[in-house]
């Protein structure tokens, strides 16, 4: 058992790959999904109105709501609108018991006449988000798995490369129609020229979840006591207890651009009260999220929730600090603006494309084998119907997440509950129906479904929605627009991808050809 | 971001050419040492002028990121159209080059 270096390299690759593509293939298609994840809830809640107003009109209706209807709360939480997600959204908490944090109620307003908007309940593209790190687990399980399979991504990754011999000499090779050849080529394409992104999201990833991955660093420069990570990457801002007697509320508006003038260019993206009406009163002005590229979350201002009076600037972070804000902010894209968030998302496909490639080649060379015989293995069955159900199943059950939206009536009780439960729904059917089928039946009809559902989903939208038109002509809802034309394209796309599995083989000597192909391949 | 993006795309056209093999793909002959060379410098100078536009167009932070994604979006655009359509992905290359100065005016 002689075994080079690089031979040993290609095992770890092709196991590593396998094990764990059905897994990361999901979490990568739901967080690319999750890069539009304001464009999807907008979509999701087609109840609230496509209006652009400015953050003072917002704050001043935010707060005269507010004080009509949460009064003698701990906090109130203001999220001001923007251009991705233009809704005014307001929340408050209770004060809790000692030692027992207090519940929350938000509500929705319209950002121009601050009235409660009557939205349906739904997750919308938090959906995604969630999932796509805690893979609707129960905490911390999920987060666990998805840092494990992030691990295993950049092992991956590192030893993809190592294998990979002709990086510079391949850089812009790609040959189709070729069978195996086509599908090495194209996971290889996608691999090295989006390999910035890959490995920027993997690595990145990890470091999010560094307190779960990489303890030790963390105990070897803040000791036991890693809260004071967190307390100088989350500053706690001044946050005095309740004095108990009463004293009205500053104006909150005003205080907005004193906090600009200390942001040149910035943004306001939150706005905190603590204990409202209170001698104790204080009002935290948060920067937008998307103003720098790294992430900074204690971007704060802080007021006398009384007089008004400026009490603190928050300091700019220190530089491990930075670090882990930048990784951040890289892997959340928040800074993004429309033609950039659009790149991120046509690299989330490129690299949930590189898995499903990959996963469709570690099948295709061994099935090639048993080609003659026609019969095949159980374990290689397995891996199929594993495919067919980690690839168009998924898909299809996004498009079952997004028609459940628009069908189930408003009114229904749990039924945000109701949508995730119809896309966990329609993926175990899915599996089901790989199960069923033979291989090829089932490609065609779950990208064949799945096709039909997206394409359709503008016409699903106009019919529910009656006011689809006058949405995007008299209020320039280009969010709507977009998010229907995209799920037209994608399902013009698995339509194609549905013929083409529909037709067997064409070429006869394309086999004979591929097979040489995989004996002259190195990566096996 | 928009010339930075035609900056990019033309250099990795430029760095494809420069390639025997694609060369003669795409053009029907090998290229000779000196047309391979000047090819391999036009790429690279290509790419860290788009690097250059990148950054003057949007500050470090930003000019870095919109570069890798344009790197990235250039490439792959270019090997997915070369083997369906060759011709479109050189005029693509050329046209890039001939609006680059409007852009740059622009910007």
């Amino acid at each position: 058992m002689k075994e080079g270096f690089r031979q040993s390299m290609a095992w770890l690759h092709t196991w590593v790959g396998l094990v764990f593509g059905w897994l990361l293939l999901a979490i990568f298609l739901t967080g690319t999904l999750a890069y539009f994840k304001d464009e999807i809830s907008h979509w999701m809640q087609p109840e609230v109105p496509s209006r652009s107003v400015s953050n003072e009109t917002s704050v001043i209706l935010a707060q005269s709501y507010l004080q009509q209807h949460a009064q003698g709360v701990s906090r109130w939480f203001i999220n001001l609108p923007d251009a991705r997600e233009p809704v005014l959204s307001v929340m408050w908490q209770f004060p809790g018991k000692p030692g027992e944090r207090g519940a929350f109620t938000q509500k929705l307003l319209d950002p121009a006449t601050g009235a409660e908007l009557q939205v349906r309940d739904t997750r919308g593209g938090e959906f995604f988000y969630r999932f796509h790190f805690q893979l609707q687990m129960p905490y911390p399980w999920g987060r666990w798995l998805s840092t494990a399979a992030a691990m295993l991504m950049f092992v991956a990754l590192i030893s993809g490369i190592i294998i990979h011999k002709k990086i510079f000499k391949d850089f812009f090779t790609f040959r189709p129609r070729k069978g195996q050849r086509s599908w090495l080529d194209g996971h290889n394409a996608v691999g090295v020229l989006v390999l910035p992104f890959h490995l920027m999201i993997t690595y990145s990833s990890l470091v999010i979840f560094m307190s779960m991955v990489m303890p030790a660093s963390i105990l070897a420069t803040y000791g036991e006591d890693s809260r004071a990570l967190f307390n100088e990457a989350f500053p706690a801002t001044s946050n005095a207890p309740a004095a108990g007697r009463s004293a009205p509320l500053v104006q909150l508006e005003p205080l907005l651009q004193q906090a600009r003038e200390q942001w040149p260019g910035g943004r306001v993206g939150r706005i905190t009260v603590n204990n409202p009406g209170d001698a104790n009163a204080s009002v935290n002005v948060m920067r937008h999220g998307g103003d720098q590229v790294v992430r900074d979350f204690g971007s704060a201002v802080s007021f006398d929730g009384v007089s008004g009076k400026l009490l603190q600037v928050a300091p700019p972070q220190s530089p491990i600090v930075a670090i882990r804000g930048g990784f951040y902010g890289l892997h959340m894209g928040l800074f993004a603006g429309p033609l950039l968030r659009w790149l991120y998302f046509i690299c989330g496909l490129a690299a949930t494309a590189m898995i499903g490639t990959g996963l469709v080649i570690w099948l295709g060379k061994r099935q090639l084998k048993h080609a003659k015989s026609g019969v095949t293995p159980f374990e290689l069955r397995l891996v199929e119907v594993l495919n067919i159900a980690s690839m168009s199943g998924l898909v299809l059950a996004v498009a079952a997440f997004f028609w459940a939206n628009r069908l189930l009536p408003v009114s229904f009780a749990e039924r945000a509950d109701w949508e995730v439960n119809s896309f966990f729904i329609v993926w175990g059917l899915s599996l089901l129906h790989a199960a069923l089928r033979r291989g090829r039946k089932a490609w065609v009809e779950q990208l064949g479904t799945a096709a039909l559902l997206l394409a359709s989903v503008p016409l699903l939208d106009a019919l529910t929605v009656p006011d689809v038109l006058d949405g995007f002509l008299v209020h320039g809802d280009w969010v709507r627009a977009g998010f229907d034309l995209t799920c037209l394209a994608a399902g013009l796309f698995l339509a194609w991808a549905a013929w083409k599995m529909s037709r067997p083989a064409v070429y006869p000597s394309a086999a004979a050809r591929s097979r040489r192909a995989v004996l002259e391949t190195e990566v096996i | 971001m928009l010339l930075a993006l035609l900056l990019c795309y033309p250099g990795f056209a430029g760095l494809c050419l420069s390639m025997d093999r694609h060369h003669a793909e795409l053009l029907g002959y090998k290229p000779t040492a000196r047309r391979r060379s000047g090819l391999r410098l036009g790429g690279w100078l290509l790419l860290a002028g788009s690097l250059w536009a990148a950054i003057a167009a949007a500050g470090w932070a930003f000019g870095l990121v919109q570069w890798c994604a344009a790197l990235m979006l250039s490439a792959l655009s270019l090997v997915l159209l070369l083997p369906y359509q060759p011709r479109l992905a050189l005029l693509a290359a050329g046209l890039g080059l001939l609006v680059s100065p409007l852009a740059a005016l622009a910007q």
